[in-house]
């Protein structure tokens, strides 16, 4: 029999990406329901302002740029000081693509192989290395796309990205052995700026071929964040996909 | 760069057990296997020792070499610090 226990809510949750769209959703819903959360993104946005200010004593937010490394490792020792270990990690700084792989430069997709995939994997280890170290166990949820695992044109870097980081979601659990949770969730097109890439028939033609006939939005992402966050459920190493069935 | 001794490495292995309500046997040539001393907790031990001496462990240097013992794990964390 194994002598493993189930790894415990999270307590202390990092989240990248966190100034506006499903980022501040994931904090404003964590905080709600008294998850201490640290928060970051390249510009801190009025309204992640007004959540630290609404959660004095649970939040601590930031200006990082995912890709700074000594920025990003800095706020994450400043986040041990002021609310405790991070034992809850969600990775969901991304920057988007609007272009024809033939039409993207090599420095663009560079950038967003380097924002979208090596960061977090660079900032996940970091945090791994200090959660471990102390003999504690976590979770990490990654922010994928439906991307990851279908084709659509003017994404290719994009798709890549967060098809490697699904890739790396299944092996990070499997060498985490069961101390630490790692899932991601892989959203359809938000009806956002990010989904505007797409052109009016390209999006006519997905929410037509969605079964719940609507478009993803941040709300519907948010409850399978916060179970794989503070439920007991023993998923791990999967990608969930949430598109209203639009990709089966 | 600080150290760890043999010694010292042993004591931080004993911690990394302790926390799971195991025992650290006396005798190094106890198999990992038979305590209950998985890979991850070679990377918790691994993570002390560098937490301690302050700078990373060069695992590069191990090369592929079998570790089954306590002794094994000691003299792999004692030879690779500071390589």
């Amino acid at each position: 029999m194994s002598d493993f226990a189930p790894v415990p809510p999270v307590s202390v949750v990092l989240v990248s990406g966190a100034s506006r769209g499903l980022g501040l959703a994931i904090v404003t819903d964590l905080l709600e329901r008294g998850v201490k959360v640290a928060a970051f993104a390249r510009t801190v946005t009025p309204e992640l302002e007004a959540l630290a200010s609404k959660y004095p004593e649970d939040t601590h937010v930031g200006s990082v740029d995912v890709t700074d490394e000594k920025a990003a490792q800095g706020f994450v020792k400043e986040v041990e000081a002021r609310l405790g270990v991070i034992d809850g990690l969600v990775n969901n700084a991304a920057i988007g693509q609007d272009s024809l792989h033939v039409h993207t430069s090599s420095d663009r997709i560079a950038q967003i192989i380097e924002t979208n995939l090596t960061a977090p994997l660079v900032l996940t280890r970091f945090v791994l290395r200090r959660l471990i170290g102390k003999g504690l166990k976590g979770r990490v949820v990654n922010v994928t796309s439906i991307c990851g695992q279908r084709g659509y044109q003017g994404l290719v870097a994009y798709s890549a990205t967060k098809g490697g980081l699904d890739a790396a979601t299944r092996s990070l659990a499997r060498e985490l052995g069961g101390r630490v949770l790692v899932n991601s969730v892989a959203p359809g097109f938000f009806a956002s700026e990010m989904s505007a890439v797409l052109g009016a028939s390209q999006l006519e033609s997905i929410a037509r071929r969605t079964p719940s006939g609507a478009m993803t939005t941040p709300d519907d992402v948010v409850p399978t964040v916060r179970m794989l966050l503070l439920e007991q459920t023993n998923i791990n190493g999967q990608s969930i996909v949430i598109d209203g069935g639009g990709s089966i | 760069m600080e150290t760890l001794d043999r010694p010292a490495v042993r004591k931080l292995m004993g911690e990394v057990l302790a926390v799971q309500g195991k025992t650290l046997p006396d005798d190094d040539a106890a198999k990992l296997a038979d305590i209950g001393f998985r890979s991850l907790d070679f990377s918790e031990l691994a993570l002390r020792v560098e937490d301690e001496i302050g700078d990373e462990l060069n695992f590069e240097a191990a090369g592929l070499r079998s570790i089954e013992t306590i002794g094994d794990v000691l003299d792999l964390l004692v030879e690779i610090q500071g390589q």
